[in-house]
This record gives structure tokens, sequence and C-alpha cells, in this order.
């Protein structure tokens, strides 16, 4: 093909994007809804996700020193915490201080400090928490098997609570991206059928005129393409500034319920490329192989 | 040039089988003007069709030789390119409407792969032979429908065919219109380009074929009923039990 060949099939396709402005402009629209709720669904399951991390990583292991430990001996303890695998910090609490928690507690009915002062029943302890909470047996079994261990408590019905939460949430809202993205499919493919449809007659022509398929596909190809990379940038900016703006108002008005999951929703630092690069395939590969696709049947003539 | 050899073409429907030619057998040579008229139903769009290749004979049952190329072994990725060595005129015109007339016309030799510079000094010259060098920035629906056929010849015209074929070029147009596109047809014959007009149009025929000493292939029921270059073609038609056609003025 003449280097003035492509130039011109190229600016074919841009120019019967303009041309048929009003198919151009319903499979667009078609497009950037799909990609709109593609991108909400995903957003949603993201944060979901984000959220119940949180609250996994709220919870930590307690270590109890057996009673009457020794500071060198607790000192290998910790020297043991430090290097272990999945643990991603530890904080001492002695019986001084675990007494004074409890006492402030239980403040309001009697003066815990007092009535202990000489015979503190509490165990000095160590708060584990994790890297990842998943680990949470391991690192409990590890923790168990140190010496001057006394015992291990561990939310572990919690924490199988979460990751089978976890799970749900991830399936669940990757699942409904995956529906969604199936039926923008059927739609958008349907949308295209009917561009193509309506110019069956020009494409009938082209072939009579001794143009080859190739020659009539490229500006169905250039003109899907391009139809399909500004619905991505459309989409792409109202889903990022959308959600740029609601993670402001999200930290700007904390509730309770927000402060119990985090505060925060996961940044748009962390998803905006996946975001774009998702609509950006998606709009390419649909609109434009698929217009290139569609036009098949209408060039056996 | 053209060379129909015992061509038959049926078309297969789910209960019955329609015989749209039968035994065709012709030769048309370089730089002739010939009609080809008939009946609706005679023949006339299924013979254009296998000249287009939009249709194929039936399996094994004739050849058709145009350009010396034979059209019944061509591959389906040869098709365009057989195309482009013949000139074809729609009575529908079959312009595509969003581009203008000097687009419409230069698209016929885009796809041939032709320079952008000859298209620039082809085209206005290929428009101005119809009239219309004027009107080259019109869409087609802002012209007549006159205007419109003459668009069609030059695009037609655009990439130098050796071969016009005309599809009922003045079914769509006034009848005092239609002489000037049969004249048109006749310049562009004057060149030395050979000329294949298909028409129902028997007084039209007549008139021309009169004037201008053009050969008339009369089709009906799917066979040849008359060829004015072949008088023994209608004699064995008749004697072969062939129905005389009511408009022939010719040699039966």
């Amino acid at each position: 093909m003449r280097f003035s060949s492509f130039i011109y099939l190229v600016g074919q396709g841009l120019h019967n994007m303009r041309a048929n402005r009003l198919m151009t402009f319903a499979s667009m629209g078609v497009l950037t809804v799909c990609m709109l709720l593609i991108g909400t669904a995903f957003l949603l399951g993201v944060n979901i996700d984000y959220m119940v991390d949180y609250l996994g990583d709220q919870n930590f292991v307690v270590a109890y020193l057996e009673q009457g430990t020794t500071e060198e001996e607790r000192a290998q303890v910790e020297a043991s915490l430090g290097g272990m695998a999945g643990v991603g910090g530890i904080t001492y609490n002695s019986p001084e201080d675990v007494l004074q928690e409890y006492s402030g507690m239980l403040s309001q009915y009697t003066n815990l400090e007092s009535v202990f002062a000489n015979d503190n029943p509490f165990l000095a302890n160590y708060e584990v928490t994790l890297t990842d909470v998943g680990q949470m047996e391991a690192v409990v079994a590890q923790l168990g098997a140190l010496p001057h261990i006394l015992r291990v408590n561990a939310p572990l019905a919690v924490q199988q609570l979460f990751l089978s939460l976890q799970k749900v949430i991830t399936y669940g809202s990757y699942g409904l991206v995956a529906v969604l993205g199936l039926v923008s499919m059927v739609v958008i493919n349907n949308t295209i059928r009917i561009t193509v449809f309506a110019r069956r007659r020009e494409i009938g022509i082209m072939k009579l005129v001794g143009a080859t398929n190739g020659f009539i596909r490229f500006p169905f190809f250039v003109e899907g393409t391009a139809s399909g990379l500004l619905s991505a940038v459309l989409a792409s900016g109202i889903v990022c500034g959308g959600y740029y703006y609601l993670c402001q108002w999200y930290a700007e008005h904390p509730t309770n319920l927000t402060e119990m999951f985090g505060g925060e929703l996961v940044p748009l630092s962390q998803v905006w490329y996946l975001i774009v690069g998702t609509f950006v395939v998606f709009g390419f590969v649909l609109c434009g192989i698929g217009t290139a696709t569609s036009i098949r049947k209408h060039l056996n003539v | 040039m053209i060379e129909f050899q015992h061509v038959y073409k049926t078309y297969e429907t789910h209960s019955d089988e329609n015989v749209a030619l039968e035994d065709i057998s012709l030769k048309i040579n370089e730089g002739e003007f010939v009609f080809v008229r008939g009946h609706s139903g005679a023949g006339k769009s299924t013979f254009l069709k296998l000249m287009l290749m939009e249709e194929r004979p039936d399996k094994g049952r004739g050849r058709i030789i145009i350009n010396g190329q034979d059209l019944t072994k061509l591959r389906r990725g040869k098709i365009p390119y057989m195309r482009r060595k013949l000139g074809v005129v729609f009575q529908d015109f079959r312009l595509i409407p969003t581009m203008t007339v000097y687009e419409n016309v230069a698209f016929a030799m885009r796809v041939t792969n032709i320079s952008n510079k000859v298209i620039r000094n082809r085209v206005p010259y290929v428009l101005s032979l119809v009239g219309l060098e004027d009107k080259m920035d019109r869409l087609p629906d802002e012209l007549s429908g006159g205007e419109q056929q003459r668009v069609a010849v030059a695009r037609a015209l655009a990439h130098g065919p050796k071969v016009i074929i005309a599809d009922e070029p003045t079914g769509n147009i006034d009848p005092e219109l239609s002489m000037d596109i049969m004249q048109l047809f006749e310049a562009i014959n004057k060149v030395h380009i050979t000329v294949v007009v298909v028409t129902h149009e028997h007084e039209l025929v007549n008139n021309l074929a009169a004037r201008y000493h053009n050969r008339v292939i009369t089709l009906s029921h799917g066979h040849i009923a008359d060829d004015t270059a072949n008088p023994e073609v209608a004699r064995r038609y008749l004697a072969n039990g062939g129905q005389p056609v009511p408009e022939l003025s010719y040699s039966v």
C-alpha cells in the first residue's frame, strides 16, 4: 500500500466518524456508559477489598510470657519475634501496663491497682501484628513453639471470617466486572453491527469498483479504534475525576463508620493506570476489531 | 474481449430450481458497442452479475473469459483486481452518499493504488468529459438523476478501463436525458472502449441501434433469442421452439 493510500484511508476513517456522527455518537455513548459501569464496579470491589484488608490488619495475636520470665529471657523472646516471618510489629506490655489498662477500664467500679498492688495477677505479653492476616495460623504455631511463651491468643475464627468475606467480595466484584464486560461486548457488538448494516450499500459499492477487503476494512477499523479510544479517554476522565473528588470528600467527612474502615479510600494514584489501561484495551479491542470483523458478511459481494 | 462459452446459471431455492441462463455462448470483441436487452426475467441481470463475478456459472457448466482471463478459475481474492479492469454504471447510480462528486470519482482510482498526483489531474478531466467539472464539490444528493448518472459514468471511466458495462443506465432518469447518456456511451466507444449496455428499453435500443448500427443481443427466458451480429442465432432459437420476442425489429 502506498503511504498516500494509508493516509487517505486513515483520513477516510476519521471523515466517516464525522459523516456518520449519529452512529458514532451512539456507539461511543454505549461504550462510555459500559466503561463507566465497569470502572465503578472495579473501584467498588477494590475499595471493599481494601477496607476488609484494613479490618483484618487490626487483628493481632497476643503471646503471654510465663510468670517469672527474666529480662534476659524476655530479650531472647523479643529477638526471636523480631526475626520471625509474617510478623509486622511487636508491642511489649508488662504486667504493670496490663494492670493499669484494666484499672482504667474498671475505674468506675473498683480500684484494681490498689487491690493488686502487691500481687499483680496479670502476665506480661507481646502484641504481635501480622504482615498478612492469612498467615495467622502459621505465626501462632511458631509463637507457641518459642521458649518462655505460656500461651498464644489469636482470633482465628475472626480471621477466617475476614478471609472468607474478602474472598466473596473479590469474586463478587470481579465477577460483576466480568459480567458487565460481557454485557458491554454484546451491546457494543450490536451497535457496531447496526452501524455497519446502515452502510452495507456503501460497502457493496466499494466492492463493485474493485476495492479489496482490506481497503474497505481499514477505514472502518480506524473509525472503530478512534471511537473506542475516545470513549476510553472520556470514561477514564469521568471515572478518575469523579473518584478523585470522592476520595477528597470521604477524607474530609469522617464518620464513626468511615473511621472503622480506615478513614480513607484506595488512593487514585494506585488505581488510575489500571482503569485507563483497561479502558484503552477494552475500547481498542472491542471497537477496532469488532468493527473490522462485523463487516465481513457484507464483503461477500 | 468478453466471451461466454456454454454458460448455465441456475438459482436453487428450498423447493425448486430456477434456470436463469441456459447454454449461453457469445463473443464481444474489443471496441464493440453492444446492447443486451430483454424483458424482466430474461436473464439480463444474471448475465451482468456473471461478468462482474457477483455470481458464478453452475459448476463445470461453461466458461466466461474477460480480457483473456477465465473468470470461472478466478480465486475470490483476485476478484477485486479483475473488477478494476472494468468500468460499471448502475441504474441506481450507486454513488457513495457521504463523498463529494470529486471523491466518488477519485475513489475508483484510489482502490487501484493510483497516486494522488495522477488523481488530481485525472478526476477534473473525466468530470469535464461528462460536463460536471463545476460540480465537483457537491454531494450526490445535491444533483439531479441525470447528473448523478454522469458522475457514475465518470467514475467508470476514471481508472481507464478497456470495458464499460452499464446496467439499465437510463432506468432512473428522464426520457429526454436518456439519449444524452446513451450519446455519452457512444462517445466513449469512439475511443475504442468496449461498451456493453444491458437494458429492457426496446424502443431506445431500436432508435440508437438504427442510428449508430450497434450490435443488439436479445435474451429471452435465459436463452439468446437474437444477435444482430449473427442472424443464425435467431433462426436456431426459433427452430428449437423459442418464443418470438414481439419488440424485435432486427434479424428475425
